[in-house]
């Protein structure tokens, strides 16, 4: 980058302290950095250099993922990693397959309308100029018309079919199912400033060297950086300081050389997602927060959620060639809803999913039970497979939580504990659509069809909710507790829905960045809460999102 | 392997190579087993970007010396590996040596992020695996894992791919059967699927930046790609890992969930 960014000193108190630059803490910085707040990031991974750093190569994309120790428990553990946890600048949007769907306006009913999970403390409607806003500001290229919940169109347009989204379309048609091609997915069709169109490589969740997959690390961090924001990399924060006020005084964090600093700020907003927030919380126990900062509620790390994320995969006579076109290029989400004639709440999508050798073999090993010269035979018809991923619904549960272990990490900071189980009604689900995938894998002529049980995403465990005795942190992301420490990330999703929750997370955090921008220095020095809506700033998003696309939104 | 001892496997009747079922002969080991001969991806070192280029070469060039295990282990284990994933139908020079991207991972103490409340630690887990190896080939052959025949060393690793191996109780009660075995094979697919011959192998083209990959339907190859040529081979007869069965869970809605990263 040609823009030397600003530094702050530690002891120079900033207005902001971000702890983690991901998905939501890349466009939050970015917002009130724009807005004219001094803001420094503090990420615990690495400032990627893409050209230099990244490679075309499943092996070689280890770094990008969290690979720090965690422990996993319970009936059903999460596997953690390359599924769901990224580590950098960017964070998990830098390896994200950028699928990007709204939640539905269901979704923020969840227990008016179906007795199950929670309601979140905003509608549907709240959101959606931040769905409209990020759609433009990554953006998402999508068909004209999108069918499902609000339906709406995308201004750029749809990608090209790779293999798997043909079978999708084939099986789906068969059975008079409705299929979304070529999006809604944050890749470039077309260039867009200074990054290009997709190349259809198919290493997207290596991290899209290309530049045309969005991360915050391409979408916004740039333009925090120009406006003055400070981030600083490999910088592990350890715990969120209380002053004797009852406010927030900054934090402390490990240096790349691994001294002990201090950064001081008017407030502090934790970004870190459904794993790392909570730890960091838990980490940060001190007298009058004995259980946990900003949990007097006892709820921060409980309803951690993963998606139902069963691969399904279809061997073809024909040849597919799946490596080709980036994974995520088609979906449906016909089963979304909660139906009546199915016996469980919620429902399930179903999307493209594009596996590398590695990731096949891998999928081989569970779903056949393939090894030796049975798996060197599967892996030689590799050409002939493909993959469609289940994204199934799993209801937030009080006893999927985030604890802190007994084992330290290099730091000496206590490591997190995730334990997970899944409930009667997401077996049921699992079940149904497990096998709603496989019937659509048959209907595409596929001559034999295996699946591997899996989990994708995490939010969670830092709840949002309008009651302080149930949940975290108020509507704005706020936490009930301390009124200048704020939570903005996929850990304060109260339900998930059956969409990839990318496009969420990022809506959130230009939300939260506008309500912040609204209530200017009442946040640094007022213990007052206010509950206004803020207006939706569109001067804020990053050059060239503006007077584009078709049709011109403006 | 000497020529000599080549010719006799070709000829005996427990050959550890793949049958041609039309013949019901051992097919003769190749440079580049696999539908897709004559595709090289190295070949396309050219169009890659330098990062990868470096990256694949080095893989391909610099096999990384041994030391995570020691000299006895290391024995054992190439022995396992080469059960796990055989690679008999490829001729010496062409064999991706396996151990050794194992080692290196363990040394560099590269894990993916996670640890099973009811595992040890990777390396712990690889080094106590293997003793239960060697007491359940002891037990069932009295004799150690490397000098037993291809045969009896699948049945070894079959009683942990079914999840009932008769030795090494002391190992079980630190680690479940079926988490050790997922964690080794996992371990031996990603060394093998990450190297250039097996990419050749499969027919996937490998590193496409900045080049593209342009024809995206019907399974078509690029113009640099070539077209399937199917052969019929089977397992050879003295083993056991021919045909799929699922490994045995411990999860009560089917099959043990995967860790691989999709979506």
């Amino acid at each position: 980058m040609d823009v030397r960014m600003r530094r702050y000193r530690t002891d120079e108190e900033v207005d902001y302290c971000i702890v983690g630059v991901g998905a939501a803490g890349g466009v939050l910085i970015q917002r009130l950095a724009r807005a004219g707040f001094k803001v420094v990031g503090l990420e615990a991974g690495p400032f990627w250099d893409t050209e230099r750093d990244w490679v075309s190569d499943e092996a070689g994309s280890h770094k990008l993922y969290w690979t720090e120790p965690r422990v996993i428990g319970g009936r059903d553990p999460l596997a953690l990693g390359a599924n769901n946890s990224g580590r950098g600048v960017g964070g998990g949007s830098v390896h994200w397959a950028a699928f990007t769907p709204r939640f539905h306006p269901s979704d923020f009913r969840v227990h008016s309308e179906d007795g199950v999970g929670v309601d979140w403390p905003m509608s549907y409607d709240e959101l959606k100029p931040y769905y409209e806003l990020l759609e433009l500001e990554m953006p998402v290229a999508g068909p004209a018309y999108f069918p499902w919940g609000h339906p709406h169109g995308y201004a750029y347009g749809p990608h090209p079919m790779g293999g798997v989204g043909d079978i999708l379309i084939k099986g789906c048609t068969k059975l008079g199912i409705r299929v979304s091609a070529g999006g809604p997915v944050a890749i470039l069709s077309g260039s867009h400033g200074d990054r290009p169109h997709c190349i259809y490589r198919g290493f997207c969740i290596q991290g899209c060297k290309v530049g045309a997959k969005q991360s915050t690390l391409i979408s916004h961090v740039p333009d925090a950086i120009k406006n003055g924001a400070e981030i600083r990399d490999n910088c592990m924060v350890a715990r969120v300081n209380l002053g004797k006020n009852g406010r927030v005084t900054g934090v402390t964090y490990f240096d790349p050389a691994g001294r002990e600093c201090e950064q001081k700020s008017k407030a502090v907003i934790v970004c870190g997602y459904a794993i790392e927030t909570p730890r960091l919380l838990l980490n940060s126990a001190c007298p009058g927060f004995e259980k946990g900062l900003a949990n007097s509620s006892g709820t921060l790390g409980h309803y951690l959620m993963a998606q139902a994320g069963n691969v399904i995969l279809g061997r073809f006579d024909e040849l597919v060639r799946m490596y080709k076109a980036p994974p995520a290029h088609a979906l449906t989400e016909e089963f979304y809803e909660t139906d009546s004639k199915r016996d469980f709440a919620r429902g399930f999508a179903i999307q493209t999913v594009g596996p590398l050798p590695i990731s096949f073999a891998k999928q081989m090993m569970v779903a056949k039970g393939a090894w030796g010269w049975g798996m060197r035979k599967v892996m030689m018809d590799y050409n002939h497979w493909a993959a469609l991923g289940l994204l199934g619904e799993i209801l937030p549960w009080h006893d999927n939580r985030v604890e802190l272990s007994e084992e330290k990490d290099k730091h000496g900071i206590p490591v997190a504990k995730v334990t997970f189980n899944l409930h009667d009604n997401d077996k049921k689900l699992i079940e149904y659509g497990k096998n709603k995938v496989m019937e659509v894998m048959w209907a595409a002529g596929a001559e034999e069809v295996v699946q591997e049980p899996r989990y994708a995403h995490l939010v969670g465990a830092s709840r949002m909710g309008s009651d302080p005795s149930k949940s975290v942190v108020d509507k704005f992301g706020r936490t009930h507790d301390i009124s200048n420490l704020f939570v903005c990330d996929g850990s304060i999703l109260p339900t998930q829905g059956s969409a990839n929750p990318g496009l969420t997370i990022q809506a959130l955090a230009a939300r939260t960045a506008d309500y912040l921008i609204s209530q200017g220095d009442d946040v640094f020095t007022s213990s007052s809460r206010s509950m206004e809506r803020p207006p939706v700033r569109k001067n804020l998003s990053p050059p060239g999102t503006w007077g584009k696309g078709v049709p011109r939104l403006t | 392997m000497s020529n000599l001892k080549l010719a006799s496997d070709l000829k005996a009747a427990n050959s550890k190579l793949p049958i041609d079922p039309a013949t019901g002969k051992p097919l003769p080991p190749k440079a580049h087993p696999g539908y897709y001969p004559g595709f090289s991806t190295l070949g396309q070192k050219g169009f890659w970007d330098d990062a990868t280029r470096k990256l694949i070469i080095q893989r391909v060039e610099e096999v990384p010396p041994i030391r995570f295990f020691r000299p006895d282990e290391v024995d054992l284990l190439k022995a396992v590996c080469d059960r796990i994933l055989p690679q008999d139908d490829r001729d010496n020079a062409h064999k991706i040596p396996i151990v050794n991207g194992i080692d290196q991972r363990l040394y560099d103490n590269r894990m993916d992020g996670y640890r099973y409340e009811k595992m040890p630690p990777d390396g712990e887990a690889h080094r106590l695996g293997l003793q239960a190896i060697e007491a359940i080939a002891r037990q069932m052959y009295g004799k150690p894992f490397v000098e037993l025949g291809s045969l009896e060393q699948d049945t070894v690793l079959k009683t942990l791919h079914d999840g009932k191996p008769p030795a090494g109780q002391d190992v079980w009660a630190r680690m479940p059967v079926n988490r050790y075995w997922m964690l080794l094979v996992q371990d031996v697919l990603e060394v093998y699927y990450a190297h250039p011959w097996a990419w050749d192998e499969i027919g996937f083209g490998g590193p496409a930046y900045p080049r593209a990959y342009i024809r995206l339907e019907n399974g078509e190859p690029e113009p640099w790609e070539v077209d399937e040529q199917p052969y019929a081979w089977k397992a050879p007869e003295n083993s056991l890992s021919g045909k799929n069965e699922l490994i045995s869970g411990t999860s009560e809605h089917g099959a043990t969930p995967g860790q691989g990263g999709t979506h």
